[in-house]
């Protein structure tokens, strides 16, 4: 028990410390402050400026230097969407958003309990099995793809969405192992151990007491895996061609065939990256954290 | 590289358990069960990830199928040792009667070396950069100012939005008649110059990656306790001691931990330089790295491709070999320390 408490009170020190950090609000502050806005500007102004082309019309789209007082419409989203371009990107919205939403379920189903033996319940060698889950990350994926090509074509899997639902999920499950590992040694054995002597057995720990104190760490871990998953374009761009073209790939062409359209291809952008940025936005405090315990990307 | 050398074995027990006779028992089962929780995902893996890359290495032994130069007849490929090998590295192909001669030019295996210093160039400029921006604006993003939440929050941007939407963004802004170029007042050939074709591809990884590395700092940063630097005052080091005898020692395994990832992940860099500029620029080649290079050869032979991406991998195992052995990178106790730090 000793080392549990000694890693507490080293905790509620670092807070303490943490607390007691006052804020520097003087002039060399606030000029550094105003540096830091001008960074953070000069990294969004690409996006904003491909938001903004992408409400344009053609020819306010087209002028160059970019006019920002140009009337708004959403005619780019419009073509997009509608018919009148050729392919539909809905099919491909769906694909990316089932094969990320079901991998990064499968994920989840996988590294909680693989993160819990190797943080909670002792496994011997854990750190040689945390290494293991590491060494994949190493792996050039395009060392990988023809084999998979071959074995997909051989099983009939090409061009399916199952098919990048399980290499979705084995590119995402070592660094949610790492992830979840972190975020589960969080929790004092104590209280497992007082659950398992009150009779818990595996499932009522996981449901009762693990998923509810480690629930924004699964939160971040399931977005990191979907963000991941939605942005994969190699695989996704060798493996798909109509059935389970997923919308990164669909994008990609859509801007070789309508590339001299510019709102119309900033609005497709805008669309493929929605769901990632609202996912980004809804956890970037965990995200932070996450991805500074155990995946860095 | 076993996983000793990078990982040293706990030296003390995560947890000390309480010595409770009834709970130890419980527990030795519990030690048997655990087990089988990881399996599934380690089996998982190497079937999915293991298995391709292991059969990758056998194919590369293989001949590519073709027509037999001797009767003209297509044949399987069969045993071919180190021919692939060769091919790329000694840049030696065959000729219609069967002879070893050295590639000619245009064939993908004259590209090799030029993918090799064109990875690596940009490997070496954008983890540079990249870290040396992250780690200035880290160290503005550690004080405390207005807004600096969503200055945070804006800054993951980048780093969100899938490559393939970051790649076309930059290929419209490095068009001939773009944003950079008018911003600019220049007519720089961006996608199709050779430098400027490179310089295209730093400049938009540089854009993508660099807020994530100074997150990265940042968190590292964070756990550096004041007290530290007010002792390094009263002591009366400058800004600049500061920085380098106490602020990079102490964030040094975090820092370590970020470059070796970022390394490894430019050694394998493909969807920005295949979007962004086609892997053209230049004569063609400018921006071809080997993940490029292998899946342009994936059109022409899968055994070749295969010896190309075993040879990928060799370097990318080298180069982490190398950077944990010099820098004495221990990634799994670095992570352990950060996420007790981190608490």
């Amino acid at each position: 028990m000793t080392s549990v408490v000694t890693r507490a009170t080293s905790v509620s020190k670092a807070r303490a410390v943490g607390s007691v950090r006052r804020p520097r609000r003087t002039k060399r502050g606030a000029l550094l402050g105003l540096v830091a806005w001008i960074f953070g500007l000069i990294f969004v102004t690409p996006v904003l400026w491909m938001i903004l082309t992408s409400f344009h019309s053609e020819t306010s789209a087209a002028t160059n230097p970019p006019s920002l007082f140009a009337p708004l419409t959403l005619d780019g989203y419009a073509n997009f969407f509608g018919a009148n371009t050729g392919a539909s990107p809905w099919p491909a919205l769906i694909n990316s958003a089932q094969a990320s939403i079901i991998s990064t379920l499968l994920v989840l189903a996988l590294s909680i309990p693989a993160a819990y033996a190797l943080s909670i319940r002792p496994v011997r060698k854990w750190s040689d099995v945390m290494f293991f889950f590491l060494t994949t990350k190493m792996l050039p994926m395009v060392a990988g793809l023809l084999p998979i090509y071959l074995i997909a074509k051989a099983t009939g899997l090409l061009d399916s969405i199952i098919l990048l639902v399980i290499l979705y999920t084995s590119m995402n499950l070592p660094i949610a192992v790492w992830m979840m590992r972190s975020f589960l040694s969080e929790i004092p054995v104590e209280i497992l151990e007082a659950a398992s002597i009150d009779g818990a057995n595996l499932l009522t720990i996981f449901r009762r007491i693990i998923i509810p104190i480690s629930g924004p760490g699964i939160a971040a871990t399931s977005l990191i895996c979907f963000i991941f998953s939605w942005n994969e374009l190699l695989f996704a761009s060798v493996l798909t061609s109509t059935q389970a073209i997923t919308a990164p790939v669909f994008l990609t062409s859509f801007v070789t065939s309508q590339g001299l359209f510019l709102a119309k291809v900033c609005a497709a952008a805008v669309a493929v990256s929605f769901p990632v940025l609202v996912a980004g936005f809804a956890a970037q405090d965990k995200l932070v954290q996450g991805l500074s315990l155990g995946a860095v990307k | 590289m076993s996983a000793s050398n990078v990982v040293a074995p706990p030296t003390t027990p995560t947890r000390k358990r309480p010595v409770r006779a009834g709970i130890r028992k419980a527990r030795r089962g519990q030690a048997r069960w655990a087990i089988y929780l990881i399996v599934p995902s380690i089996v998982l893996l190497a079937v999915v990830i293991g298995y391709p890359v292991v059969s990758a290495i056998i194919m590369s032994f293989q001949k590519d199928a073709g027509l037999d130069p001797a009767t003209g007849l297509f044949v399987q490929g069969g045993f071919a040792g180190f021919e692939n090998y060769a091919h790329w590295l000694l840049q030696q192909c065959m000729n219609a009667s069967g002879q070893t001669i050295s590639c000619p030019p245009g064939n993908l295996g004259s590209q090799f070396w030029n993918a090799v210093s064109v990875t690596f160039f940009f490997t070496a400029v954008t983890v540079v950069v990249e870290t040396a921006l992250g780690m200035w604006f880290a160290f503005i993003m550690n004080r405390t100012f207005r807004g600096r939440a969503l200055v945070r929050a804006a800054i993951l941007v980048p780093w969100a939005i899938p490559t393939a939407v970051t790649a076309k963004l930059w290929f419209f802004i490095f068009s001939v008649a773009g944003v950079a170029n008018a911003v600019l007042n220049t007519h720089i050939l961006w996608v199709s110059d050779e430098w400027a074709s490179r310089f295209a591809v730093i400049i938009a990884d540089t854009w993508k990656t660099t807020p994530f590395m100074a997150l990265l700092i940042l968190a590292g940063l964070q756990v550096i306790p004041e007290e530290v630097y007010e002792a390094a005052k009263v002591d009366g080091a400058t800004s600049w001691q500061r920085f380098w005898q106490v602020t990079l020692p102490l964030i040094r395994p975090a820092l370590l931990v970020a470059v070796l990832f970022r390394v490894l992940d430019a050694l394998r860099i493909y969807d920005l330089p295949a979007i962004l500029t086609h892997g053209g620029g230049g004569t063609g080649n400018a921006t071809t790295t080997l993940s490029i290079l292998v899946v342009d050869q994936i059109r022409q032979g899968f055994n070749s491709a295969s010896a190309l991406s075993t040879i990928t991998f060799i370097i990318i195992f080298i180069v982490a070999f190398i950077f944990v052995r010099i820098l004495g990178t221990n990634v799994v106790r670095t992570q352990e320390a950060q996420q007790k730090g981190a608490k």
